[in-house]
């Protein structure tokens, strides 16, 4: 053999030898790069599992409800006669889609919970959204008063799911009074009283966000959000006698109640947004979003009360309580 | 994409700085490795405790349908947390660096959309998302945090050799040749 043919078939092997190398280079990426997908398939496939079972919905409670109870700040409490349980209070705003993600897991865990006496349910309706922009605050505020007549006729509570059902997208006129009214009907309130009170309580809104609208000019939004209800409506020079006894100013009080009873210097209690949840006064994290982990929360706690009082009857001219409604025990 | 194994661009008239940084560089790759392991970990363990308000977080964002809103409400979480878990035990470091930072610039494009819509929402990035007042609205900050972890994520891509890594056990990113 030739010195230039050994050279040559040197050569050969040696590339042969590179090509080698290249090839188990390549199956061993292409091995660790499966075995990385593996992972990431089994990890999501496993959570996808868990998901679907942890986000399952309360199954639908077709019982008969708790006795519901307007209190004297215009809340409603749904409890059994007489029943010593944990207080829940559900502090909620109409046009908050985690409230209505809330509302659609839980609503039902928490009717069942009322209706076999093992929870003092204390629905707190509030609008957050009220230092929003339209349409969020006319949204939030029209149905949170509406929702506030509906408990005068005892008929709250399914007020309640029928306004989560039907919650408008962010940004959009949602909640129109005509629905309000149709919906009251809906929930098993035929008094005429409920759709005067809704047109009544829509034209206030409409009076409210003009205000917001003029103060938002004056003192810009950012201004304004930081501002309470009543600095809103002086910020848009108007007069806060205008909203005297008004459904919405009694949001506008459940709102300003939460951020004074839960404040700031409540530390883990301090109440940052809606859905808050809280069991015997001690705020809930997130795994009440779970029908699982609220049942059990509620059922590992001892009885609270209750801190507000049954409303008195009402003046003579508005509407009388429904025959359902009956003090809860204090 | 096999070819940048080591430092690829070192100055020609800096070998020191070259050097410098070929004893630096595995020790920078581990820490991006161990801050995306730390960021990925905790939005995604964040999220699965409620899985209502994970695809509420999505659905806030107001971009797809119920049902991919639920999809991906559900198995984001865990995808975050795969690859939390492979650049912790670094297998596949380049690739999945490279995914990283992709899901990173996904998430930058879906918080500028809902900026320029007008939507104040939270990001959702960690926990629950969903709406929150104008002023709290932190679009800036959630895009500037965003686009540093697709820097670090673009460390570990483009320098995946690292110490305490499966891929150098398996052989993938050898120490480079004296003088390579």
């Amino acid at each position: 053999m030739s010195k230039a043919a050994r050279r040559a078939s040197r050569e050969r092997l040696k590339q042969e030898r590179l090509r080698q190398q290249q090839r188990e280079k390549r199956n061993r990426l292409l091995a660790i790069l499966g075995a990385a997908v593996v992972v990431v398939a089994l990890i999501v496939g496993g959570g996808y599992l868990y998901m679907t079972t942890a986000g399952k919905q309360a199954e639908g409670y077709t019982g008969a409800l708790a006795p519901q109870t307007r209190q004297d700040d215009g809340s409603v409490v749904m409890a059994k006669e007489g029943a010593k349980a944990p207080v829940v209070e559900v502090y909620a705003d109409y046009q908050c889609p985690a409230c209505m993600q809330f509302e659609a897991t839980n609503s039902d865990t928490l009717k069942k919970l009322a209706a076999d006496g093992d929870a003092i349910v204390h629905l707190r309706p509030v609008s957050i959204f009220a230092k929003q922009a339209a349409p969020l605050n006319a949204n939030s505020l029209r149905a949170g008063a509406a929702a506030r007549a509906a408990a005068d006729y005892g008929k709250f509570v399914e007020y309640n799911d029928i306004l989560f059902e039907n919650q408008p997208a962010e940004g959009s006129e949602g909640f129109p009074a005509d629905d309000l009214k149709a919906w009251g009907e809906e929930a098993g309130i035929k008094d005429p009283g409920f759709a005067k009170r809704v047109d009544a309580e829509s034209k206030v809104v409409d009076t409210y966000t003009d205000l917001y609208g003029k103060a938002v000019a004056k003192a810009g939004e950012e201004q304004v959000a930081a501002m309470t209800p009543a600095k809103i409506i002086a910020a848009g020079g108007g007069s806060a006698a205008d909203f005297d006894g008004t459904y919405v100013q009694e949001v506008f009080d459940a709102t300003d109640g939460v951020n004074a009873r839960y404040g700031p210097d409540s530390g883990d209690n301090a109440f940052t947004g809606t859905p808050a949840v809280y069991i015997n006064g001690a705020l809930q994290g997130q795994d009440v979003f779970r029908v699982d982990a609220l049942t059990e929360a509620v059922k590992s706690a001892k009885p609270g009360e209750v801190d507000t009082k049954p409303a008195e009857p009402q003046p003579s001219g508005s509407p009388s309580a429904s025959p359902s409604e009956s003090p809860v025990e204090k | 994409m096999d070819t940048v194994d080591q430092p690829s661009q070192p100055s020609q008239d800096a070998p020191a700085t070259a050097s410098r940084w070929q004893a630096v560089q595995p020790w920078a790759t581990l820490l991006s490795r161990l801050v995306l392991v730390g960021v990925m970990g905790y939005a995604g363990l964040s999220k699965i405790s409620a899985p209502s308000l994970s695809v509420q977080s999505v659905a806030a964002y107001e971009l797809f349908g119920d049902g991919l809103n639920q999809l991906i409400g559900y198995t984001l979480p865990f995808f975050e947390i795969a690859l939390a878990v492979l650049l912790l035990v670094g297998l596949a470091t380049r690739y999945v660096g490279a995914v990283v930072g992709l899901v990173m610039l996904v998430f930058i494009a879906g918080i500028a959309s809902a900026w320029a819509r007008g939507l104040t929402i939270d990001c959702g990035c960690f926990g629950t998302g969903g709406q929150v007042a104008a002023g709290d609205t932190e679009y800036g900050v959630d895009i500037a945090r965003d686009a540093a972890f697709v820097l670090l994520a673009g460390i570990v891509m483009i320098w995946p050799r690292s110490p305490f890594a499966l891929d150098r056990v398996l052989g993938l990113y050898p120490e480079p040749k004296a003088g390579a």
